[in-house]
């Protein structure tokens, strides 16, 4: 897989487009692949206590933080590159009167605003492959993690072979696709930078009902507000062209999704 | 030398009870998955060991337990706890739900002899019909039991064939009973104009009358196999004629192992085309009453239905679109809805469950955060077994849901423009009735779906079908004996003899000597006995 020539580019483009109306029609709002069963797959995991203090990289609208604040009595610190959407996560929590509990910092996956040390966990969900130096994100997760401190991952896998030339461009990218790697390759990255998985598992049902999440939810806007879809500059047909090639992938077992739970060592 | 040990071929969940499918005494029953797939297995002392397929995907079947909610006390019992389940209905004060629909048969007679009818009707010399007093009786024990009734369906026989239909339709509607479900064959609705006018005209939106259509297909085999002659032409008619008359219907397919299974994705479609249609029910063949010789472990099941729906609608369905119905044994029914837009150039459908995250709401097991009450009630109520398309209360609902799908973040008001889908919103639902074979008491504890009998008792359908209860009804109704029907199984063939109704019983029925009909499902494991004799 090669890397990306303008990082910069691309990593704004990416949160951008999370913030983006067009994207946020078409991805709603609280959908990541396996929704909030996996996640409460991956609190079980890290074994949290009460009052443990969990960082969640890449937060985007809270309800991964607010679930984690909720049912395992944590605090949560939600990191989000997307300004509005931090503003947004804000809100939506104090709302939900959990606003002493969760906190969310406006903040870069590859330099985390939090000190070192600090986290009894970290969660990470679909969104690592959308980092273009994962390199130093899992240094940061590393330095943010207190020694035997858990991280709890799910993302996008690919097999070793090419990606249909239609997923590697931006759109794919966007579509958490593009920079997605071999679970292996996850696995070395992380160890790299001291964190020694300790479990993997695979959930590739879940991206194929993202997917068709993502599918319905067009259709419906294409029956109930066409108009709206043309301003917001998405194109219907485009996308279901796309969704249809992702979900070809998965079934041909090129793209997978994956949980995996490493240690700081 | 001793040999190795080896271990079991199946994982054994869980320890239940069933019946004897021959001689219908209550007997202890194991639950086993093998290859993926749900078996129930049992032993009579007298006839041996049965076993028969419950369900063909045994992670679905696991995964469903999470979607059981706690049951609603009814008003009133009828009966008292005496033998224990399934002996003692109905209801007794154990059973653990209340009735979400009230069935009603009106008669034992009808205007065709279908191969399968697991009512066991037909032209027959020596059935019975209810009276007017009866029927009040039967509908004044809903009401007692209930309150106010979700859904009453009449049903027979063919219903449609009483000289009081109309007058029973009226006698419900002058009840606090929210919705008439009429349960037919379709062949007066296709002959007798006024007939579907008198219908129409007793169709309210408050208090609706829906047609409840029996309909397995398209091919002429697969009506002169299941029906025994072809009605193709007179269900086409009875569509037509409601849809003209502004009558919702629902069609009702039987799905027979190697006779329809291929038309399952057919009806669907057809249905979404049609004006008049906006609900299927699947359900695979009950091998109770009248039906064809069958393979008990090959049999049709919830989830292979639901797989062989995905295979023939692929641009439509996944078999995660499907939610198993919390209010009955989650395992019993499973249901989706459709969002329809058809146009010129393309119909759009969009199952509701990739919408919204049903699981967050109807998982009653592992959720440890309550999730938004207005939308659970919303989604309890349409996925229930009283949910019927063109009912107020499933209209509501499913603009709750609706109102669920806002996006504040793309300033459009979506509930606004999905309440004119409420239109558009098609149900399609997959119930797998029990039999003699695949009866497990823990499900049949929680049925939802309950027949009212004359003597005025609710009896859950699948104990009702099986036990013995609809032979004991049918004999005090018609006063001529009436032995327990035997499922036409494969294996079974060596101890079947014909009924004078078409179904099977056993050759040497046993009795009494009295003449007396035996108890219903005599216990043959509660028996009072010493758990170790000395």
């Amino acid at each position: 897989m090669t890397v990306p020539e303008d990082t910069e580019r691309i990593k704004s483009c990416c949160a951008a487009a999370y913030g983006n109306d067009a994207v946020a029609l078409v991805l709603g709002e609280s959908y990541h692949p396996g929704g909030l069963v996996l996640t409460r797959r991956v609190a079980e995991a890290l074994r949290l206590r009460p009052n443990q203090r969990v960082v969640d990289v890449a937060s985007g609208p809270g309800a991964t933080a607010r679930l984690l604040a909720t049912e395992h009595h944590v605090t949560v610190d939600g990191v989000d590159l997307g300004e509005s959407t931090v503003a947004n996560a804000r809100s939506t929590t104090e709302k939900a009167g959990l606003g002493d509990q969760v906190r969310f910092h406006h903040g870069d996956a590859e330099c985390l605003p939090l000190p070192d040390n600090v986290a009894d966990a970290l969660v990470c969900e679909c969104a690592f492959c959308t980092f273009p130096n994962k390199e130093a994100a899992a240094a940061e997760f590393a330095r943010v993690l207190r020694p035997g401190g858990r991280a709890g991952i799910t993302d996008v896998t690919i097999a070793e072979q090419e990606l249909p030339e239609e997923l590697s461009t931006l759109a794919g990218w966007v579509a958490c696709i593009a920079d997605a790697r071999p679970l292996q390759d996850y696995l070395r990255i992380l160890a790299d930078a001291g964190l020694q998985t300790l479990r993997t598992e695979t959930h590739n049902d879940a991206i194929a009902r993202m997917i068709d999440q993502i599918d319905a939810r067009l259709r419906v806007l294409r029956m109930t507000s066409a108009n709206r879809l043309t301003e917001a500059g998405v194109d219907v047909d485009a996308v279901l062209k796309h969704t249809g090639l992702a979900r070809q992938a998965v079934a041909d077992g090129l793209i997978g999704y994956s949980l995996l739970i490493a240690e700081k060592v | 030398m001793a040999g190795a040990k080896r271990d079991r071929d199946e994982v054994f969940v869980e320890y239940t009870k069933s019946i004897c499918p021959v001689c219908k005494v209550v007997v202890d029953a194991q639950v086993n998955i093998r290859d993926n797939k749900v078996y129930l297995r049992k032993r009579c002392r007298e006839h041996g060991w049965f076993e028969a397929l419950v369900y063909g995907d045994a992670q679905a079947y696991l995964a469903s337990t999470r979607f059981n909610k706690p049951g609603t006390i009814p008003l009133t019992f009828q009966t008292d706890v005496k033998d224990g389940c399934p002996s003692d209905c109905g209801l007794c004060p154990e059973h653990k739900q209340h009735a979400c629909l009230g069935i009603i048969e009106v008669n034992t007679n009808c205007n065709l002899d279908c191969p399968i009818c697991f009512a066991d009707s037909g032209h027959q010399p020596d059935g019975y019909s209810i009276s007017l007093e009866q029927c009040e009786r039967m509908l004044d024990t809903f009401v007692a039991a209930e309150g106010e009734p979700e859904v009453v369906m009449f049903s027979g026989g063919e219903p449609t064939i009483h000289k009081h239909i109309l007058d029973f339709i009226d006698l419900a509607r002058a009840r606090p009973i929210k919705v008439v479900n009429l349960n037919t064959n379709g062949i007066r609705l296709a002959t007798d104009k006024r007939f579907v006018a008198a219908l129409a005209e007793r169709n309210r939106p408050d208090r609706p009358v829906n047609i409840y259509l029996q309909f397995d297909g398209f091919d002429e085999r697969t009506h002169r196999e299941i029906r025994g002659k072809d009605l193709r032409e007179r269900k086409r008619g009875a569509l037509d004629n409601c849809a003209d008359a502004g009558l919702t219907v629902s069609l009702a397919a039987a799905i027979e192992r190697g006779l329809n299974e291929h038309e399952i994705g057919d009806i669907v479609r057809f249905g979404i085309e049609h004006p008049a249609v906006r609900s299927v029910v699947f359900q695979p063949v009950t091998h109770s009453g009248r039906h064809v010789e069958f393979d008990p472990l090959t049999r049709l099941t919830n989830s292979d239905v639901i797989e062989l729906l995905a295979a023939q609608c692929p641009d439509w369905f996944g078999k995660d679109d499907f939610f198993p119905v919390p209010c009955c044994f989650p395992t019993c029914r499973s249901v989706t809805y459709l969002l329809v837009d058809r146009r010129a150039n393309r119909t759009d459908v969009v199952p509701i469950p990739r919408l919204i995250n049903i699981d967050e709401y109807l998982d009653y097991v592992t959720n440890r955060v309550m999730p938004d009450a207005a939308v659970r009630a919303a989604l309890e109520k349409l996925w229930s077994a009283s949910a019927f398309m063109g009912a107020e209360t499933t209209a509501r609902s499913l603009e709750t849901t609706a109102g669920e799908l806002d996006c504040v973040a793309c300033g459009i008001d979506l509930p606004q423009a999905v309440k004119e889908l409420d239109e558009r919103a098609f149900m399609i639902v997959v119930q797998d009735f029990q039999d003699p074979y695949t009866l497990n008491v823990k499900q049949l504890m929680k049925c939802c779906v309950e027949e009212i009998t004359p003597d005025g008792r609710i009896i859950p359908f699948c104990a009702y079908n099986s036990v013995g209860y609809r032979e004991q009804v049918r004999e005090q109704m018609s006063g001529v004996r009436v032995a327990d029907v035997v499922p036409n199984a494969v294996e079974l063939q060596p101890v079947l003899a014909d009924s004078p109704y078409g179904s099977k019983v056993a050759r040497s029925t046993s009795s009494d000597g009295n003449g007396h009909r035996p108890a219903i499902a005599p216990d043959t494991t509660n028996v009072g006995r010493k758990a170790v004799e000395r």
